[in-house]
């Protein structure tokens, strides 16, 4: 029974249903078939892993779906691999995706293009499933294209604002300088191995003669597809320009699962970057630098979303700190709890943007929390489970990361673990500075929007509750030893065994010291906030700015491309060149036939020469050669 | 040189002539005439050919050219008439409007 | 040489000057004269031949017909237009160079002819003179005999439109 084939064709059918009869059959159907699908695609993945789990749980389920190509003696397949780590993939995916489901029927509920919305919202899902679950890394390229397209379809949804289209474009260009790595590094691996399936890959990596390729360069290449997808330094910058999209299109795309691709990328093949230490160097470098860098910028954030969306690339740092030090199955825990948090925190600040009828800055909220409870408790839920305070899903993971970025025996180091304690200070710091301004301080809004606050209704609502519980129970699981068939464990070096402890301790009391300074800070309001950022001007406003970060790339890649474009390509190669090069030809067929038609005097006299002198010509010729 | 040839060279000597006369001369009438010279030529080598071949061809062709002369004259003249009548001149240079 | 050798070659250079002057005359009505001068130095060259019909024929049509209708128009028409003063065209250089040329080519393909003919058969050309000519034309060539009266028809037709319509034009 083709259940992958199954899980993967479902969202695809619901994006062609809603796609096309959407707009004719009216709001109910496109929820029905928006939301349902998803769901089925859910129970399908879990009855796979029930498959899987009962056969002990180390033999993958394969599918070959389709015979793409065929040249000569080698083939390409449309091939589906599910084992334990696609099962976690593809279980959050497709969990979580439909709990986001759920809540757009609420949030998109009086939006003009609903079905599009779900249409566009079935795709990504369908695309995404083809990365996690597919086997060759041509099938897991074309669904990383995929949900490359879709989040440009959903970033830019309200296309009529011309800012909110040009962040969807923002976010697909990015990600295609990306995909630049990621083909290099696809070709190499198919120059060397004659294969492009993951699992082959990866024994090939691990067999005791090692491929004739550098695993390093081969590393860094796929690394630098996954930057681009996973937001990491430099090409990070597409992620809080993504948040003009819809609130729910946030949560699903930009925290739980597209920019998780890169982590899934690089975990799986982890064959190569067992073999590559520069490589693993690279990225735990990069990680911790995009971690610190993100975390700092959300400190003066106003604006909810971007709060948020810096808080995404600061996790994504961590778990790509995680890969770089070989601990893979954590870098996956931590994966699995931030979706949780991240989704629900999300969706939270779509509730409170909801209730308050669009308003973002949260200079101008505050005292919700009576006022929507619901979305309070949730939201303090995550918002504590991300600040990492025990027994939550994220102190878990995040406790994990950190004790193996300092004691990792591949690449571990003492300076990895304080830039990751600061970010974490940082993270619990900003993260409970938002709560307490949104939702516990004074009210700061205007009377007519407090008039409106409202609870969000049950779809929303029960929705938030759900990620809510997960984001707390979720961690008990023990992600890292369930998949260490697959994802090796992470071992710590030497006799830094009895650090554990201490270290966990001191993770605590950074999360409880980031709280603190937060009450301190902000617990009353605004006031001593703005003092402080008085004081610091500078630093303020290089915050603010995002270390300028735009605008570096503003001068140093957009205008000399622009440049080049305008003068050189098409100054002189479109209009001199080109445009040139044909008028000329036609001023030259002008001016030929001007000159040859003076032949046509009118003359019937010089006709007749002429016609005389060919004669002679011809007889003289004729004559001369017999 | 004996008859033949020096007919023959007669015979294209005219023709050349009036060949000549047709490209040099400007007079609308004058060049009607050059092209009957032409005409005579082309008799001249006829007979001369029929003659020496001792076949009759060659002349019933020469009487045949006797009537298209007579009949390409008697057309001829009434259209260089309307055109001298049109453009108020016998000057073949101005009747280039094909020109170009 | 013989008398008739004598009158050949006189009167071929009786036509070649005729043809000469025609070039060269600036008055049409001399270039008329001209022409005709040297069509009856070849009805006599014709005679000589033998071919007297066609030496009869020259007279009558050609000199007769033709150039009568030819200086009737000159006499006709004011010929004292600008082609008058200025005799020659602009292709008056070229024009003899190529008529050279012309005769140069010709003159080569015809000094290669063969040997004289079989002149054995009919010396004095006696299937040319008008009795046999006539009786050998009607019976073997009536057709081409009739086809010229339905040319010379069509060209009654012609002459007709040609004037009539002339007219229409002139208003």
């Amino acid at each position: 029974m083709n259940l992958l084939t199954v899980i993967v064709i479902l969202p695809l059918v619901g994006f062609l249903l809603n796609g096309l009869l959407g707009p004719r059959l009216g709001k109910p159907f496109v929820s029905a078939v928006g939301c349902g699908l998803p769901i089925l695609a859910f129970l399908a993945a879990v009855r796979c892993f029930l498959l899987v789990q009962g056969s002990g749980g180390e033999q993958p389920l394969v599918e070959v779906a389709y015979n793409w190509a065929t040249f000569g003696d080698r083939s390409f397949d449309i091939a589906f691999y599910f084992d334990r780590l696609s099962a976690v993939m593809t279980l959050i995916v497709t969990g979580v995706g439909s709990l986001i489901h759920v809540y757009s029927t609420g949030y998109m509920k009086d939006d003009p293009s609903y079905a599009r919305y779900f249409a566009y919202l079935n795709l990504f899902l369908f695309f995404m499933l083809l990365l996690v679950l597919g086997r060759s890394l041509l099938v897991c390229f074309v669904g990383w294209e995929g949900v490359g397209l879709a989040s440009y379809l959903l970033i830019g949804f309200w296309f009529e604002d011309p800012e909110k289209a040009a962040a969807g474009k923002k976010a697909f260009i990015t990600n295609r300088v990306g995909d630049a790595g990621f083909l290099l590094g696809l070709f190499l691996i198919y120059h060397t191995l004659g294969t492009l399936e993951m699992d082959r890959i990866n024994s090939a990596f691990l067999a005791p003669t090692l491929p004739a390729v550098s695993a390093s360069l081969v590393g860094i290449l796929l690394f630098i597809g996954a930057c681009g997808k996973s937001a990491q330094i430099p090409l990070h910058v597409w992620l809080p320009d993504a948040m003009a999209g819809p609130t729910p299109v946030s949560a699903l795309i930009h925290a739980a699962t597209m920019v998780t691709a890169g982590v899934y990328l690089v975990a799986r093949l982890n064959g190569i970057y067992q073999h590559a230490p520069e490589a693993s160097h690279v990225i735990a470098i990069v990680g911790a630098a995009t971690a610190f860098f993100a975390a700092s910028v959300a400190v003066v954030q106003t604006d909810i979303k971007k709060v948020l969306a810096y808080s995404t690339l600061s996790q994504l740092g961590y778990m790509f700190v995680a890969l770089g030090v070989g601990a893979y199955g954590v870098a996956v825990f931590h994966l699995y709890t931030h979706a949780f948090f991240k989704a629900c925190l999300f969706l939270g600040a779509g509730s409170v943007i909801h209730a308050l009828g669009g308003e973002q800055d949260i200079r101008k909220m505050g005292g919700l929390a009576k006022k929507i409870p619901i979305t309070f408790v949730t939201f303090a839920v995550a918002t504590a489970a991300i600040a990492g305070i025990p027994p939550l899903a994220g102190f878990f993971s995040k406790d994990e990361i950190l004790w193996f970025a300092f004691s990792s025996a591949t690449g571990g180091s003492p300076l990895l673990w304080a830039i990751g304690s600061i970010t974490a200070l940082m993270t619990s710091f900003y993260m409970f500075r938002l709560l307490w301004l949104t939702f516990l301080t004074p009210s700061r809004m205007s009377q007519e929007v407090e008039h409106h606050v409202h609870e969000s209704p049950l779809n929303m609502s029960g929705v938030l509750i759900v990620l809510a519980v997960l984001s707390a129970v979720g961690g008990f699981v023990k992600i890292p030893d369930f998949l260490e068939h697959v994802l090796p464990l992470a071992r710590a070096g030497g006799e830094l065994e009895h650090f554990e402890m201490p270290l966990l301790v001191f993770s605590v009391i950074v999360a409880l010291t980031g709280l603190a300074g937060a009450i301190m800070v902000y617990g009353k309001g605004l006031a001593k906030g703005e003092v402080l950022a008085a004081r610091f001007q500078g630093l303020h406003r290089l915050l603010s700015n995002k270390y300028y970060v735009d605008e570096i790339y503003e001068a140093c890649l957009y205008r000399p491309l622009h440049w080049v474009s305008d003068r050189i390509f098409l100054g002189v190669g479109d209009r001199f060149l080109i445009d040139g090069s044909l008028n000329g030809m036609a001023a030259l067929a002008q001016r030929a036939a001007g000159r040859l038609s003076r032949v046509e005097t009118g003359s019937l006299q010089f006709y007749v020469l002429l016609a005389v002198g060919g004669a002679a010509g011809c007889l003289i010729w004729m004559w001369r050669h017999g | 040189m004996d008859k033949s040839q020096l007919l023959l060279w007669v015979g294209i000597g005219l023709f050349a002539i009036g060949l000549v006369g047709v490209m040099i001369r400007r007079n609308a009438l004058v060049m009607l005439m050059c092209m009957e010279l032409m005409l005579n030529g082309v008799i001249l080598s006829l007979v001369t050919f029929s003659q020496r071949t001792a076949t009759l061809s060659g002349a019933v062709l020469v009487f045949l050219i006797f009537v298209v002369a007579a009949a390409e004259i008697a057309i001829a003249i009434p259209i260089v008439l309307l055109l001298s009548r049109q453009r108020r001149t016998l000057d073949v240079e101005a009747y280039s409007s094909l020109k170009g | 040489m013989s008398l008739q050798t004598l009158l050949l070659y006189l009167f071929s250079g009786g036509a070649l000057f005729g043809g000469l002057l025609m070039l060269v005359a600036q008055h049409p009505m001399r270039v008329a004269l001209a022409l005709i001068s040297s069509m009856l130095c070849l009805a006599g060259i014709y005679a000589m031949l033998g071919v007297h019909v066609i030496a009869v024929f020259q007279v009558l049509i050609y000199v007769g017909a033709v150039m009568v209708f030819m200086v009737y128009v000159i006499m006709l028409l004011d010929v004292r237009d600008p082609s008058f003063l200025r005799r020659y065209s602009h292709a008056l250089t070229p024009g003899v160079v190529a008529g050279v040329l012309l005769a140069i080519a010709l003159g080569m393909a015809v000094s290669q002819l063969p040997g004289p003919a079989p002149a054995s058969q009919d010396p004095e050309g006696a299937a040319f003179l008008i009795r046999p000519f006539s009786v050998e034309f009607l019976k073997t060539y009536w057709l081409h005999f009739e086809l010229t009266s339905v040319l010379l028809v069509a060209a009654v037709v012609a002459a007709i439109a040609v004037i009539k319509g002339g007219r229409r034009k002139d208003g």
